[in-house]
């Protein structure tokens, strides 16, 4: 073991929240030191390696992003669940893709940004159902904003078409994008016949003009896995500003390891390099920002005399309410064309039905018509067909105009039973895998019984649908939540109002794994609004120590 | 110095130079490059894009039909008898598209190459298996289909915030 850096601050991983964090401490004087799992990689080579991918793989979002051995991160499955890196458990799989590389998940966002609404935030309070936050949504507004300019989040300007429906404090640094013709008709379509306002998205993508050092949005409709200009806020934009101000950022550096130290504060975070060798890292405070399934697992790996089930899991949290937005997806088959494809891969949504008074019992959902180019997705399905010539020219056209994805996003509530542990099974540097049990839960697959899919079908019915796929189980949204639940009783939650960790003075949790509900929205914008409050009460505290 | 182990006129060094350079020739540049080279301008490969002109009735990327047809001479270990029957069947029928001629290829290991080689050139890939081989991504003619009003993704389509443009009739399909 060799002792490798000190800094006023550590900060474990360089994902959207870690950036966030760094940024606010850079600024007020403190000295941060980096830590990334894995490569830091040019946006060219991530391009290239989604060109070359052959076209059955081109809706992956993972694909682009080999993972190095010795930071694996989920990929397509391989057919044989002991080599998978999550190792699943459950009535329902929590098959999530995120990215360990520089920069993080952020690299393959679609960049939505649906803030949370007052209610969402006191379920327990007004539907008696899940955990109420630890603070109310005026609280978080200040912190939204700075979340909505520092990433640079485009939205509509008109009061009525913002979420949520409320009146904003500070508006939109950027207008909303403009709909594509088939996001019209969709918008069209769904107020004309159903009475629901499909709103513009806000989105972290430069709109019409450029933003952050960052070109605007010229329609490369491939957000997902990768935006090729940039246009799109990603973590990895902002490693370089980092460093300009003075960041230490390794990549390759595997943090295996928190070391605690008298009165039970964290000393030290031991990282192993591509070569097996470990390395220690001393700093004042530290924060554990990798996404809300690597820093359980980190958490529950550095168990010591003092912390037998772990870092900061006094309370036995760590590692569950694990939650997602539960998604099913419908493949439609239309009679008009609504030629999906132009602008970003995620532009607009219904987000009224995921609010009411029958989430006393069920979830509620938010439903989106998809925007990817279908082609990808239709070839294969035309070539079998057996068409050849004018004919297979034609039904490739029609099935790219005529088929859409509408996919139904739903709430889930917190459950302790939904838990991430330690594998048996160890990936390639010795460390266990997460191994994660998950069931969605009654209150979800009622919403999907009596509410979201009745819906869902007569959105379908409203858009002329001759033919539609429906999905037999839920798919996962990659929106990583609850493992280290925010709550205001150290017995039954693992970070303060701050996300501080209530076992551990100098140690941060934020992120996703903090938030103790999960409404329907992205949860991207309000990871980064707990990272400016965390930052906020970080440097206050490092001020007065 | 000749040894036994040595060619005339090529010494020992120059061996191993030679060894080292194929075996990084085949190392880095992969098999399926090293095929790709092996084929370009044989006879087969002519044979290979008339075949494909016949199959398709579009403009053919040179580049693209060089890594389909190299890969097709791996795949089908009787490629140049199987070109000669299909582009025998076209002529029988006088045939210049293939909607004059596909449904006279008999079922079987013939229709299952034609059929093979309109799927690579459409989908630009060996196959929709996630191993499959990428001949062509931009060239794809799937892409080509739309391309008047759906962008290939990762390439821009319009400047910022131009993208509502009318929709477009579902006929005809662009020329390409």
């Amino acid at each position: 073991m060799t002792q490798t850096a000190s800094a006023d601050v550590v900060i474990v991983g360089t994902g959207v929240v870690g950036v966030v964090v760094a940024e606010q401490l850079l600024d007020a004087g403190f000295s941060v030191l980096m830590l990334d799992a894995g490569p830091r990689v040019s946006r060219a080579e991530i391009v290239e390696n989604f060109r070359n991918l052959p076209l059955g793989l081109k809706g992956s979002a993972s694909s682009s992003y080999p993972p190095k051995p010795w930071a694996p991160h989920p990929m397509p499955s391989t057919g044989n669940p002991e080599d998978d890196y999550l190792q699943l458990e459950g009535p329902d799989a929590y098959a999530q893709t995120y990215i360990r590389y520089a920069g993080g998940s952020t690299w393959h966002w679609a960049g939505t940004c649906w803030r949370l609404t007052p209610d969402d935030m006191r379920l327990n309070s007004l539907y008696g159902v899940g955990r109420d936050w630890a603070f109310d949504y005026a609280t978080l507004d200040p912190y939204y904003n700075l979340a909505e300019y520092s990433l640079g989040i485009c939205g509509p300007s008109d009061p009525a078409l913002q979420w949520p429906p409320q009146p904003r404090s500070r508006p939109y640094p950027m207008p909303h994008l403009p709909f594509s013709p088939g996001e019209d008709k969709f918008t069209r379509v769904m107020k004309e016949k159903l009475g629901y306002t499909n709103v513009p998205v806000a989105q972290a993508r430069n709109s019409g003009m450029p933003y952050d050092d960052r070109p605007a949005c010229c329609a490369n409709n491939n957000c997902v896995p990768v935006c090729p200009i940039g246009a799109k806020y990603d973590a990895a934009t902002a490693l370089n500003r980092l460093e300009a101000k003075g960041a230490v950022i390794l990549s390759n550096a595997v943090a295996h390891r928190i070391e605690t130290g008298e009165g039970n504060r964290i000393e030290a975070v031991h990282y192993l390099d591509p070569e097996r060798q470990s390395h220690r890292v001393t700093g004042n405070h530290f924060v554990v920002a990798c996404n809300a399934i690597e820093t359980p697992k980190l958490l529950l790996m550095s168990a010591d005399s003092r912390n037998p089930n772990g870092i900061a899991n006094s309370s036995d949290q760590v590692g569950r309410n694990m939650m997602d937005h539960p998604q099913l997806a419908l493949t439609l088959t239309l009679d008009e064309p609504y030629w999906l494809g132009q602008g970003p891969v995620v532009n607009s949504g219904i987000m009224e039905t995921s609010q009411g008074d029958f989430r006393a019992e069920h979830a509620g959902a938010y439903f989106r018509m998809n925007n990817f180019a279908r082609n990808r997705y239709e070839t294969f399905n035309a070539l079998k067909t057996g068409k050849v010539g004018r004919a297979l020219d034609e039904e490739i056209r029609r099935r790219t105009a005529c088929t859409v994805n509408v996919v139904a996003a739903h709430e889930i509530l917190p459950d302790p039973n939904n838990r991430l542990t330690l594998s048996a099974n160890k990936d390639w540097l010795g460390l266990p895998k997460p191994h994660i049990y998950y069931d969605v839960g009654d209150y979800t697959r009622r919403s999907a019984e009596v509410y979201s899919m009745p819906i869902a079908r007569r959105i379908a019915e409203a858009m002329g649908a001759t033919e539609v796929k429906e999905p037999s189980a839920f798919a996962q949204s990659k929106h990583l939540m609850g493992s280290t639940i925010m709550g205001t009783d150290p017995a039954n939650s693992v970070v303060d109002p701050d996300c501080r960790a209530y076992d551990h003075a100098n140690l941060f949790l934020p992120g996703g794994g903090a938030m103790p509900s999960t409404a329907c929205g992205n949860s991207t914008i309000t990871m980064v609004a707990l990272a400016f409050k965390a930052a906020e009460a970080l440097i206050d505290q490092a001020r007065r120590a | 110095m000749q040894t036994r182990h040595s060619s005339p006129g090529v010494s020992r060094r120059q061996l191993l130079i030679g060894g080292a350079s194929l075996l990084g020739y085949f190392t880095f540049a992969g098999p399926t490059f090293a095929w790709t080279q092996a084929f370009k301008g044989t006879p087969l490969h002519q044979r290979f894009m008339q075949l494909s002109g016949l199959l398709i009735n579009h403009h053919l990327d040179e580049g693209a039909g060089l890594r389909i047809g190299a890969f097709a001479a791996q795949k089908y270990a009787q490629l140049d008898q199987h070109i000669d029957s299909i582009v025998a069947i076209a002529e029988q029928q006088g045939a210049t598209e293939v909607e004059q001629f596909f449904d006279a290829i008999p079922e079987g290991e013939l229709r299952d190459l034609a059929y093979w080689v309109i799927a690579a050139w459409y989908s630009g890939s060996s196959s929709a298996d996630a191993d499959a081989e990428l001949f062509t991504y931009e060239h794809a003619l799937t892409f080509q289909t739309t391309l008047d009003i759906v962008p290939i993704p990762s390439f821009g389509l319009t400047g910022p915030n131009a993208w509502n443009r009318p929709p477009a009739p579902l006929l005809p399909v662009p020329r390409f």
